[in-house]
């Protein structure tokens, strides 16, 4: 894959997969505009025969009728540029956020230490929905303003080459609309956007603290202070919008002085006050066109200024989205060499380090033999996550060589175990699809939690979750070993288990950790609590990048 | 549509709000009928003067002599290109000030409701999903007006007005053209919104379930990474983005096809307008130049109709925000008793107390009883999770018991006035929560009218005098979200501060020194303890120590521990489960 340099390329790159539909949108488009364009055309006619001609409306009906099926056309082909747009707008969103999912994927668990798990989930949902204006709605439109007016100029200058001057005049200013629009749009979608996320930070400040309001008795000031915040932020807005809203008004404006000039114009041509140029060929007709077809000249522009803040947030969500992108993992993808010797992990002299801190892990040798439990401790951001990250293999080092047993399966156990909205069973099998329901069982009784299963009343059924009940602290921790247990892994990394659980709880995890171990399985334990540590067959400590022994104490 | 009493039921609340802004919608709608209006004037009376000079013109061609005025119609031309410009900005102009209002009451509104919650409510929510889904719902709600009612209402009077308008020339014409419109207006309202209504209602549900699920994911990676269940989990996510994309699908295409409707019925509207005038023309019942203004007209009126059918297509969206909105304003707790509560230190009770979260499977409380004495000072400990928040809540009239009684003073909580309540019992939660505002302001929670020198005296004793006066903005200094420009110790010492400003007979206290180094808590210990005097206090802590810094404990008791009850209380507002 090629690394999007910026917002505009990728996302000019993902809408070049999509162009057959898109081009097939302003196909429909284009259709629909020579559709509108030939009743128009249908309508002077029928206009001219009728007052200048002296035909009765019966002997026209064949007219009528071809308008009736132009009708039916220009319809259809409308339909079909909006379900084409749709259809390419859905398929863009569906690549991008294929394209995100993959990138938050190879950056691993490490990687996305850095970023709140909720502004990443707002750029692959939210961001990636905000392009579908964009794609949809602002991309086809760009070609129809271009197109259109040229075909509708070709048209009018035919029937009258000053007619066509007058909208010509106005040509020169529609770049000019369209740089103030756009300017405009996308000012103001900023500023808007900063000043509504202002807002809204400020309201939910205010609803976040509400217990803490009630307690003091202020809910009803509070109450009024949001209305003022609120009102506050009218009055500060309205000033921009005032000069936003007038570059579209000048367009409106052109658009408007346009077709008056083309209606005085032929107005006077046809009553031979205008001697000049090809005002003496009027006719009805041509001038009845003329003037129905100068609101139409403007018409896919004043479409393309309306989706114009499509443009401005698609962009501004690109630009997230293509930053996200830009973030290099920090690992290969390619296995690590196997083991020379039986241990199931070797390390020699490798190196790690983080952006901000520096140096983590310096020249570290282990070798990790099958069966043991070893239990590494040292004070906070000495790197035990670190180096249990780098025996998952969700990071490389960067210098130093790492062996690893072939085909090693590891489990990994952290203080926050994964729960997913689903039964208990959903949970449990996320570490082994295919467990029975014997099994799922045996591994909970395993894990210490035989005697909550038992209380429940829909068993492996219960919904956990928001929605469902609640598991406290040390219930989701052992949930998350009997995960371990029903994995074949025969190595197990536990960073801080028992971290945020009372004496009790600690108790609990700790037995069924020796259970495990029981099972021949190799546990490695980061903690600095002294109950896991205790029952380790080694203990090291990280002490400037380098393991120690502890010496028994 | 389906239910419409139990639509207008639902929408009810919101229109009456509206209301209340009368004057003003309805101005912004006469704006935008105004740009309507000559937008179809200019187009009607330019088509007018066409013929009407195509028509002179051949009679002058032909020897014959006519008169006709240019300069009336010219001057009208020119007079409705630009009211039309004028019109049309004045009314964006209006309207977006209007919606800014409208958000304003909205909000205002929510936060009444919000800050009329039983704790209990508060606590099941978890807080930043929660609120970006209230404040989104808010926003959908705000187009209730600008996008819904106003242009539906201005399209159906334009629709009348301009039958009418055509009746003159021709009764048939007038008739037709209403009736097509007239039906179409209502396809394009009515059908459009009762057709997209299930899918549009499901959006913002979808959305939310995308994200819910991802962020799970994310934050499991770990584990699905090392169980090499990420191929699986990508499948769930695709699972949810199909039957999103699925709805989006289905709206586009209902609205695609309002679009495609509301073109073909002003199509047909001109078309037949024009059939009719022309045999009102050929009757003699209207002259040539008003037969070509009659089709034209009509064909304006794609202006009017052409953003309703995406609108309306959408109406579920709405609707289902304001059912949620609903749903929480019918949350909303009694209004509590009206008793008031004797000054001093009261005696605080709680005899034989249950209580049950709805999702938890055992109580929190079951069969638990306390009694503080006028001026003692207990602290009950027990581990997280063991129901100390809980019971301040419940000690706070935050949260009504599920069985027994809490009272205080001799009267039970719930019948004393919630003002009483806030003025008598303060209570320094857990978790520290400061608002984004400045530094006094948040003091003056504790005291709303207190100066400057009374904000110092307090800083003063919690040790934050003389960081205070060296900050550049004083006590102007904003302290950021959640006082996140503190430090965790700084933000508790103002909380304390704040607290030092009341005056109460009952001081609640979860970890007063959490955060503060022992030290430091032991210089505000003997502080604390003179500001205490004469009051009662409830002490919680997690551990029970004897070496407590906490000043003059009387009695200690204890919570049954978390492992005993099995399941607790998903995390709330009155725990720290909050802080993210």
């Amino acid at each position: 894959m090629t690394q999007p340099s910026t917002s505009r390329a990728w996302l000019a790159g993902l809408a070049r997969a999509e162009r057959g539909r898109l081009g097939l949108a302003v196909g429909c488009g284009l259709i629909a505009g020579i559709a509108s364009v030939a009743q128009l055309t249908l309508l002077a006619w029928l206009v001219a025969s009728l007052l200048v001609e002296s035909r009765t409306p019966t002997t026209l009906l064949p007219a009528f009728a071809l308008l009736v099926a132009l009708m039916g056309l220009r319809a259809l082909a409308q339909w079909g540029q909006d379900a084409l747009g749709l259809a390419a707008s859905l398929r863009l969103r569906r690549r991008a956020r294929g394209e995100l999912l993959d990138h938050l994927t190879r950056l691993g668990p490490v990687g996305l230490t850095a970023h709140h798990s909720a502004s990443l989930a707002h750029r692959v949902v939210d961001q990636v929905e905000s392009l579908d204006g964009y794609v949809a709605r602002f991309l086809p439109q760009r070609y129809l303003a271009l197109l259109m007016p040229l075909v509708i100029l070709a048209l009018v200058a035919w029937l009258d080459w000053l007619a066509a001057l007058f909208l010509l005049l106005s040509a020169p200013l529609i770049p000019l609309f369209m740089a103030l629009v756009g300017m405009g749009a996308e000012r103001l979608n900023e500023e808007q956007f900063d000043a509504v996320a202002r807002l809204s930070r400020h309201f939910i400040d205010r609803v976040r603290g509400i217990t803490t309001l009630q307690l003091f008795g202020r809910s009803a000031a509070a109450t009024e202070e949001v209305h003022a915040a609120a009102d506050d932020y009218r009055r500060r807005t309205l000033r921009p919008l005032r000069l936003a809203f007038l570059s579209s008004a000048v367009l409106e404006f052109f658009a408007a002085v346009s077709i008056a000039m083309v209606a005085i114009y032929v107005g006077f041509g046809l009553l031979g006050y205008v001697t000049y140029g090809p005002a003496e060929q009027l006719t009805l007709f041509s001038g009845l066109l003329a003037l129905l077809l100068a609101p139409e000249f403007f018409q896919p522009l004043r479409s393309l200024a309306q989706h114009y803040h499509d443009r401005a947030s698609a962009l501004g969500a690109a630009e997230g989205m293509v930053a996200l992108l830009d973030e290099a993992p920090r690992r290969g993808f390619e296995p690590a060499a196997p083991c020379e010797s039986p241990a199931l992990v070797e390390l020699a002299a490798v190196t790690v380090s983080h952006p901000e801190r520096g140096g983590v892990l310096k020249a570290l040798s282990l070798s990790l033999a099958a069966g043991e439990i070893l239990a590494v401790s040292g004070p906070s951001g000495a790197g035990k996550s670190t180096l249990l990250q780098l025996l998952a293999g969700f990071l490389d080092p960067e210098a130093g060589d790492m062996r690893r047993q072939a085909g090693l399966e590891v489990a990994w156990m952290d203080q926050r175990p994964l729960l997913i909205h689903g039964s208990l069973a959903d949970n449990l099998r996320l570490a082994a699809p295919d467990a029975d329901e014997p099994a799922l069982r045996r591994a909970l009784s395993a894990a210490g939690l035989g005697a909550l299963m038992s209380a429940l009343p829909e068993g492996l059924e219960t919904r956990l979750g928001e929605r469902g009940v609640g598991l406290s602290g040390g219930q989701a921790q052992r949930l998350a070993l009997a995960r371990v247990f029903l994995s074949e892994a025969r190595l197990v990394l536990l960073d801080e288990p028992t971290e945020s659980l009372d004496v009790d709880s600690e108790a609990s995890v700790i037995e069924a950790l020796m259970a495990l171990a029981a099972e021949g399985r190799s546990l490695v334990i980061a903690s600095h609590r002294a109950a896991p540590l205790a029952c380790a067959d080694r203990r090291l400590t990280l002490r400037d990048g380098r393991l120690e022994a502890v010496n028994h104490g | 549509m389906a239910e419409p009493r139990g639509t207008f039921a639902t929408l009810a609340p919101w229109l009456r709000l509206l209301g209340r802004r009368r004057n003003r919608l309805l101005a912004g709608a006469g704006l935008m009928a105004l740009a309507l209006a000559s937008a179809l004037g200019l187009l009607a009376l330019s088509g007018w003067f066409i013929a009407a000079t195509g028509l002179a013109g051949i009679a002058l061609a032909a020897g014959g002599a006519m008169t006709l005025d240019v300069y009336v119609p010219g001057g009208g031309i020119r007079g409705f290109a630009v009211t039309r410009t004028a019109a049309r900005y004045a009314e964006r102009l209006y309207n977006h000030d209007t919606v800014l209002r409208l958000l304003a009451d909205l909000r205002g509104r929510m936060f009444a409701v919000l800050a009329g919650l039983d704790g209990q409510t508060l606590s099941r929510r978890r807080a930043s999903d929660w609120l970006n889904r209230l404040t989104a719902d808010i926003d959908t709600l705000d187009s209730l007006f600008l996008r819904l009612l106003a242009p539906a209402a201005v399209a159906l009077l334009a629709i009348l007005a301009l039958a009418g308008g055509l009746a003159i020339g021709s009764p048939a014409a007038g008739l037709t053209v209403g009736g097509l419109l007239g039906a179409a207006w209502a396809w394009l309202t009515l059908g459009q919104a009762r057709l997209g209504l299930a899918a549009s209602r499901r959006r913002v549900d979808e959305l939310e379930r995308l994200r819910g699920r991802l962020i799970e994911q994310l934050q499991g990676l770990a584990e699905l990474e090392a169980y090499g269940g990420l191929a699986a989990a990508r499948r769930r996510l695709e699972a949810i983005e199909e039957a999103l994309y699925a709805d989006q699908r289905r709206l586009g295409h209902f609205a695609a096809l309002g679009t495609a409707l509301a073109g073909l019925a002003v199509g047909l509207g001109w078309l037949s307008a024009l059939w009719l005038a022309a045999l009102a023309w050929q009757a003699g019942a209207v002259s040539g130049p008003v037969m070509v203004m009659m089709p034209l007209a009509v064909m304006a009126m794609s202006e009017a109709l052409g953003a309703l059918p995406m609108a309306f297509t959408q109406f579920g969206a709405t609707l289902a925000a304001a059912e949620r909105l609903n749903t929480l304003d019918g949350a909303r707790r009694d209004a509590g008793g009206a008793a008031s509560l004797p000054a001093g230190a009261p005696r605080l009770v709680v005899e034989d107390l249950s209580l049950r979260y709805p999702e938890a499977l055992t109580a929190v409380f079951d069969g638990f009883s306390l009694t503080l004495a006028p001026g003692e000072r207990l602290a009950v400990h027990g581990v997280s999770g063991s129901g100390k928040s809980s019971l301040a809540a419940l000690a706070t009239g935050q949260l009504a018991p599920g069985r027994g009684v809490v009272s205080l003073a001799g009267l039970p909580i719930e019948a004393i006035a919630p003002e009483a309540l806030a003025e008598h019992v303060a209570c320094l939660t857990q978790h520290t929560e400061l608002f984004d505002d400045s530094l006094a302001a948040n003091l003056r929670l504790g005291a709303p009218g207190a100066d400057d020198a009374r904000l110092w005296a307090v800083l003063e004793i919690v040790e934050l005098g003389d960081w205070a006066e060296a900050l550049p903005g004083g006590l102007a200094t904003r302290v950021g979200e959640g006082g996140r420009r503190l430090s965790g110790g700084q933000a508790r010492r103002v909380a304390l501060a704040r607290l030092l400003l009341r005056d109460p007979g009952l001081v609640i206290l979860d970890e007063p020194f959490a955060g503060l180094d022992s030290a430091l808590a032991g210089r505000l210990a003997p502080r604390l303890d003179a500001w205490l005097e004469g009051r009662s206090v409830l002490y919680l802590v997690h551990e029970r120590a004897e070496q407590t810094a906490l000043p003059g404990v009387d009695r200690w008791q204890s919570l049954a521990s978390e492992e005993a009850k099995g399941f607790v209380a998903p995390s709330g507002i009155f725990q720290d489960g909050a802080r993210h």
